[in-house]
């Protein structure tokens, strides 16, 4: 700002020297700023127009994202629930699927052990072996001892519960979480789902962020 | 605007650009040239690596079923520099609700079925950073204690091993321990089982929240292959059972059932290797140690009785008898001023080949045994597997000693003949039946029956067969063999409708002390002998009582039964093709 003072003085001197050569020289044309046709002002209105709903879009979008991925994080969740659940419940049909246990069920249903089945020869029509009527005393022994299972509590993947208060066909607690949870995050209304989330779960945030590390 | 600047002006503004010049070029160097280090630190700072372990394989049986799997488990460890008094969100009341560092053990305690002292005391140890509270934790378990929210307890995820069947085929899967696999499948095919961890990279701010636009990079785990075995789970359970049975018993040391597969495109595959008492490789501590692995190749013995098949097999084959070749069989016999007996006094008998085969005579086969030379007979022996170690691909070799026929001893050209004065292992002996029984064919055994990709690729494991044996031996041994259950020293082998085959056999079982202090008793059999589909071994050692008393006919019955009936083996009701064992019509001669 101080410069100015100066700069002013110095074009003011000018002037006098110069004179002639200034005269001599066509004087500038003054002219208006041309017109903006009524066309181009619709096209900056139209730019306008699309960088404004552009910047929405990306709020949308943005806005969109936050709540898909508060929603990604409860589906994960409830994913992994699943897996877990399916896991325990697999590992259980496997412990069960096991000779020794199917031989014990079978005993508690009172099954005995096979005596000599009977054969025909179809081309022949000759009995080959008679068959033998199997002996109620004969019940499979049982010194191979059963499997120790890895759940010591069967009851935490009892589905009978769940899938008798279960609206819907979906099983097991993970389901029932989704019934009690409403699904859908609602991001800033500060009332409901994600005000009862502790601070730790939102790191400072409003939102969830994805949990990597397990 | 000033054309022309001052002098002042332009000190001023060189100083202003000489500044700029060194600030840029300081931002060139730290930012550019970086040579301390600081963003790469900064990044390394931010970096988190997490490895992602590879799923190990399981190991499946021959029809798919579950032997071993993994499954997810956590180890909860804690930092006791961060434990402590703490307070947690409590949704009922609104705010913040503290715990001592007490309550946390207590509720640790109740989840995790320990002691709140002992955690206590990890919770608030300060010589460490890092204390295990427990480990192999189910899902459940630790999602109960990741609500806790209790600072500085962590979880790490880890995989366990689990064994739907126990201890069915618990020595041969094996089983890992806490630093890796011990034994078995789990330690052999331990590098296929356990594929190739990959790793996830990202970057992590201030907040301990992932910086979204930042560096991500994530290798995947590769998966193990599963391990497909040739046992088949119910035949395994069923012949462990028998045997366990059989065992207690005879209130024997130990006892072994093997089924071996002879169907074809099978043959060889071993279906079931069976102990009387089997590791659970969920608690491998509580079997005794002789049973965390497979009896079946880790115990040798004389081979006894069934020794003889390699010596009449022999004589078949360089054709030095026939199976109706008459003989004079006494009781008792002296080659080379050694006396060899057989189990049981009797008279002089005129016996073919075959009946002294039946009968188990020593003295008749050493008739037949004598007219080969003994490195012809000893060549035969170690053809046959004898004297070599056993490898079905189970990382334990099943031994066998045969000394050459120079080492031998006074006594050792005659029992040699009668399968004593060497050992090998059940397998050796089940390989010796298994080419006697496929047209002299010698099929590797083997019990992995392939590796099988993530992806479903299979990588078959197959072995070079071998013909050891001519087609009329084999057919002529069958015969032999047959001749045993019909008549000779095995008749409780017999199944009703379909032929069977097969030898006995016990031999005296070397004490510790040296000496014998016990006997070995065996038998091994095939059915049905039109059509060999199966070779079932079953071996006692160390029977209580006296020599003799045991018969292990009735297991094998059992368990061919069994294991015909469940491979739809039907009946045929076949004549006999046994030879005659006594010269002349009558063939009722006492024992």
């Amino acid at each position: 700002m101080s410069v100015l003072p100066l700069a002013g003085s110095q074009s003011a001197a000018r002037p006098t020297g110069n004179r002639a050569a200034s005269s001599s020289a066509r004087s500038p044309e003054l002219k208006a700023l041309p017109k903006i046709r009524r066309r181009q002002r619709g096209l900056m209105a139209g730019v306008l127009m699309l960088l404004i709903a552009a910047l929405g879009a990306v709020l949308a979008t943005n806005i969109y994202v936050a709540n898909a991925q508060y929603e990604v994080v409860q589906l994960t969740n409830e994913h992994r629930e699943l897996v877990y659940q399916n896991q325990a419940l697999t590992q259980q049909v496997q412990f069960l699927e096991s000779p020794q246990a199917l031989s014990n069920s079978a005993v508690t249903i009172g099954m005995v052990m096979p005596a000599t089945a009977g054969t025909f020869d179809l081309s022949s029509g000759e009995i080959v072996s008679g068959a033998e009527r199997a002996s109620s005393s004969e019940v499979p022994s049982s010194f191979v001892s059963s499997p120790t299972s890895v759940n010591p509590e069967p009851s935490a993947v009892d589905v009978t519960d769940p899938a008798l208060t279960s609206a819907s066909g979906l099983l097991g607690t993970g389901a029932l979480y989704t019934l009690s949870e409403p699904t859908q995050g609602d991001n800033g209304s500060g009332t409901d789902a994600g005000a009862q989330r502790s601070e730790t779960a939102l790191r400072g945030g409003t939102i969830p962020a994805p949990d990597l590390t397990d | 605007m000033a054309r022309t600047l001052s002098l002042r002006m332009r000190i001023g503004l060189a100083i202003v650009l000489a500044l700029l010049v060194v600030l840029g070029g300081r931002l060139f160097h730290i930012q550019g040239l970086d040579p301390a280090g600081h963003a790469h630190q900064a990044v390394s700072n931010r970096l988190h690596t997490v490895e992602l372990p590879a799923a190990r394989g399981d190991i499946v049986d021959t029809q798919g079923r579950l032997l071993a799997g993994s499954a997810d488990r956590y180890d909860i460890v804690a930092d006791p520099r961060l434990t402590g008094d703490h307070t947690v969100p409590d949704a009922e009341l609104g705010m913040q609700r503290p715990v001592t560092v007490e309550q946390t053990a207590e509720e640790l305690a109740l989840l995790l079925d320990a002691d709140s002292a002992e955690l206590l005391e990890q919770l608030t140890a300060d010589d460490t950073h890092y204390a295990t509270l427990a480990r192999n934790v189910t899902p459940e378990v630790h999602q109960r204690i990741m609500e806790l929210r209790v600072p500085g307890v962590y979880s790490e995820p880890v995989s366990e091993r689990t064994y739907p069947s126990g201890p069915v085929a618990g020595s041969i899967i094996g089983f890992v321990g806490s630093d890796g696999p011990l034994e078995g499948l789990e330690s052999e095919a331990d590098e296929a089982l356990s594929g190739e961890p990959g790793e996830r990279i990202y970057e992590v701010g201030a907040d301990g929240v992932r910086i979204p636009t930042a560096t991500y990079e994530e290798v995947p785990a590769e998966d193990g292959q599963d391990v497909r075995l040739t046992i088949d789970q119910d035949v395994q359970w069923f012949a462990q059972e028998a045997i366990a049975d059989k065992t207690s018993e005879y209130n024997a040391q130990w006892g072994n059932a093997t089924v071996v597969d002879l169907r074809e495109g099978r043959e060889g595959e071993i279906l079931a290797m069976a102990d009387s008492e089997t590791v659970d490789p969920s608690d491998p501590a509580e079997t005794d140690e002789l049973f965390r692995r497979p009896l079946a190749l880790t115990q040798d013995f004389e081979p006894g009785s069934g020794g003889k098949s390699v010596t009449f097999a022999a004589a078949l084959e360089e054709g030095l008898v026939e199976p109706e070749s008459e003989f004079t069989v006494p009781y008792r016999m002296s080659v080379n001023g050694e006396s060899i007996q057989n189990a049981r006094s009797h008279a002089d008998y005129e016996m073919t080949a075959a009946g002294i085969y039946a009968r188990s005579y020593n003295t008749g086969t050493l008739m037949i045994g004598n007219r080969l030379e003994e490195q012809t007979r000893y060549d035969y022996l170690r053809k046959v597997g004898y004297g070599e170690p056993m490898d079905i691909g189970l990382g334990v070799e099943g031994q066998s000693i045969l000394r050459p026929p120079e080492e031998w001893d006074r006594r050792q050209p005659l029992t040699t003949q009668f399968g004593q004065g060497y050992t090998g292992s059940v397998l050796h002996n089940v390989q010796l039946y298994q080419m006697l029984a496929q047209d002299g064919v010698k099929h590797p055994l083997r019990i992995v029956d392939a590796h099988l990709d993530p992806d479903g690729d299979e990588h078959p494991v197959s072995a070079e067969s071998e013909r050891i044996f001519s087609s009329e031996t084999s057919q002529e041994m069958l015969k032999l063999m047959e001749g045993v259950v019909d008549y000779g020293s095995a008749m409780g082998a017999q199944i009703e409708g379909y032929r069977v085959g097969g030898k006995s056999g016990t031999a005296e079982a070397a004490g510790a002390a040296g000496g014998f202090d016990g006997y070995t008793v065996n038998f091994v059999g095939v059915a049905p002998l039109d059509d060999p589909q199966f070779v079932v071994s079953i071996t006692v050692h160390r029977p209580a009582g006296e020599f003799g008393d045991w018969d292990l006919t009735n297991t094998f019955s059992d368990i061919m039964t069994h294991t015909l009936t469940s491979y739809d083996v039907a009946p045929s009701d076949a004549e006999s093709g046994a030879y005659d064992g006594f010269v002349g019509q009558r063939q009722d001669y006492p024992w």
